[in-house]
């Protein structure tokens, strides 16, 4: 009997896979490679040359110069890949391995380190000489006797701005549990890597995820209180969003992690994808997602405060009324209760995830 | 002809060539052993077998009909038909050992019953009857991780037998076991493949249980067949090129 599927080496099989990865792995190091070589000549041109060297107030930009350190970087990057010695060569494992590519690697590596830090040194402005001024000091001096004396005045308003707060974030945390839920299926990598089409989800759902969560809450806050109008719901919906894109990955590698002999056990027995999920996965996340979501709700609490700066309600929106107003000691009262009711939640969600697990 | 395995590779996404063209045929009714040492691709085989793993070249035969690249609906069928335990017992250690057992139903369920856990009485009685069978009834409200290995191992031939497997496999089904439950466990693999006629292919690793248990043997070193034959037949000579020089066997009770 002759058949070409039997007759295939499964050497060869493997063998074209392999060519494949290799050429794409290269690409991809070439393009690393010219990033690290631009990056390097752009920060040690700018910051470190025009900046600290020469000490200009302005930097002069220009894009024919930078077009002409991009060109630079494309030769030197492609160069060193295709020497097979340099840094990204290594990171995709595709170096030679000689003494070259060793030295390559760590005397670039430390490089790329050391302008980073000066540079990032360089554009922070760090002064020691503000920090301990005398007029600074004082002004401190002046901030601190008025939080450490709160005036109690207000404090029938804190309570209740407070409550409102505890709310938003509760409210925020319940509402995200059954979205959260769904999405952590459709976002774990070992459910969805079987087929193209489930991949394709996987993929563009960690994408809008990842884009959701790189947004701060604060900022949620400022676009949900144009949407909704100022007040504690356009917060409770900002700590929603953000806390299912958050969640949404702490649980899905939560399933990324579980044991995997039941999952074999239970889809050997023919069973689909859904009974597999509901009977081998399930079982074994629902505690790490209970955990995931009481800790969840602490840092709502302690968020809520924030976004109430921009308008989200709650107590923060109080503690900016008075700080607007330079009231320094109900500021301080403020902030007491809230450092009271964080670290309140604080020990109770610590010890309620003790007490699950 | 109720399996026949031509020229199956496989070949490890880190390059593990794990079997290098492994042929044989099994009879319904057999007691099929494979020994070999760890690494030499007994488990990887089995895998291939009822497909958790997708082998790299060759081709599978289940029932006369080519099952190395079905999918879907029509593979899980294949795998309703093709009962499996292991060395971890892989149960779900939260539920208890009734819902274990019925998870073996799943290939014959569909989605909302089996989410809602709605088993009919019919299967209800099926899972009775089958933990009776491997002698544990009395545990069936038990959390499954309280029981002992042993015990749970007997859970999981249960489980197996609710899907009425044409052919069970078991992949070093008591290798985490003690000697003793070792020897009982494997007597419930007998008493099925006598009693109920299921097709056993089992990976084994101490010769005297398969002396004892097996109908053939088959013995693979590093992932090639180079044994064939009656468990009776292994002498001296055999053991060492399965096992290595410096092997010496050790009994088992």
């Amino acid at each position: 009997m002759t058949d070409p599927e039997l007759e295939l080496l499964p050497q060869t099989i493997i063998a074209r896979g392999k060519e494949r990865q290799a050429k794409y792995n290269f690409v991809k190091s070439v393009l690393l490679d010219i990033f690290f070589v631009f990056y390097s000549l752009v920060v040690v041109q700018r910051a470190i040359y025009y900046k600290f060297i020469i000490n200009l107030r302005d930097i002069p930009f220009s894009w024919n110069s930078i077009f002409i350190i991009l060109g630079i970087s494309i030769i030197i990057g492609y160069a060193w890949t295709y020497s097979r010695t340099s840094l990204s060569a290594k990171l995709f494992c595709i170096s030679k391995d000689n003494n070259v590519t060793k030295w390559t690697v760590e005397i670039f590596g430390w490089f790329l380190f050391n302008i980073t830090f000066i540079a990032g040194w360089i554009v922070t402005r760090i002064s020691i000489i503000d920090l301990f001024s005398s007029e600074g000091i004082r002004g401190a001096e002046r901030i601190f006797s008025a939080l450490f004396q709160p005036k109690m005045g207000i404090f029938d308003d804190a309570l209740f701005a407070m409550i409102e707060t505890i709310y938003i974030a509760l409210l925020a945390t319940l509402i995200s549990i059954p979205l959260t839920l769904l999405l952590s299926f459709f976002t774990a990598r070992n459910l969805m890597k079987e087929n193209k089409v489930s991949f394709a989800v996987y993929y563009i759902l960690r994408i809008i995820l990842n884009f959701v969560r790189s947004i701060e809450p604060l900022i949620w806050a400022i676009i949900f209180s144009v949407w909704v109008g100022i007040g504690p719901f356009a917060g409770m919906i900002a700590l929603l969003v953000h806390t299912i894109a958050s969640n949404a990955k702490l649980y899905s590698e939560a399933i990324e992690n579980i044991e995997t002999g039941p999952v074999e056990a239970i889809s050997a027995t023919g069973a689909n994808k859904i009974q597999v999920v509901w009977y081998a996965v399930v079982p074994q996340i629902i505690l790490p997602f209970l955990s995931f979501t009481i800790y969840r709700w602490d840092i709502n609490v302690r968020m809520a405060t924030i976004i109430g700066l921009v308008g989200g309600g709650g107590i923060g929106t109080m503690l900016m009324q008075y700080q607007g107003l330079a009231r320094w000691h109900e500021v301080g009262l403020l902030i007491l209760m809230i450092a009271f009711v964080v670290w309140v939640m604080d020990y109770i969600s610590a010890r309620i995830r003790e007490a699950i697990y | 002809m109720l399996l026949e395995i031509q020229n199956l590779h496989k070949i490890y996404n880190n390059g593990t060539h794990a079997l290098k063209g492994v042929s044989f045929k099994v009879e319904e009714g057999e007691f099929l052993v494979i020994i070999g040492l760890s690494g030499s691709g007994k488990s990887t085989l089995l895998r291939c077998i009822n497909r958790l793993i997708e082998p790299t070249s060759g081709r599978v035969k289940f029932l006369e009909k080519d099952i190395t690249h079905i999918k879907g609906e029509e593979l899980r069928k294949v795998k309703s038909q093709i009962g499996m335990v292991f060395q971890q017992f892989n149960l779900i250690k939260r539920r208890s050992v009734l819902t274990n057992v019925l998870t073996g139903k799943l290939g014959s369920l569909g989605v909302f019953e089996s989410v809602f856990e709605k088993f009919s009485d019919n299967v209800m009685e099926e899972a009775y009857i089958n933990l009776e069978r491997v002698g544990i009834k009395e545990k069936a409200d038990a959390r499954a991780d309280s029981l002992s290995g042993g015990q749970q191992q007997r859970v999981a031939i249960a489980r197996s037998l609710m899907q009425n497997p044409k052919l069970l496999l078991a992949d070093e089904p008591v290798a985490s076991l003690d000697p003793a439950t070792s020897n009982s466990v494997m007597q419930y693999f007998e008493k099925i493949n006598k009693e109920l006629g299921t097709t056993v292919i089992c990976n084994l690793h101490f010769l005297s249980l398969v002396r004892r248990y097996a109908s053939r043997v088959i013995a693979l070193k590093d992932g090639e067949i180079i044994y064939e034959g009656m468990p009776g037949d292994i002498d001296e000579v055999w053991f060492k090129t399965i096992y290595g020089e410096d092997a010496e066997e050790v009994e088992i009770r």
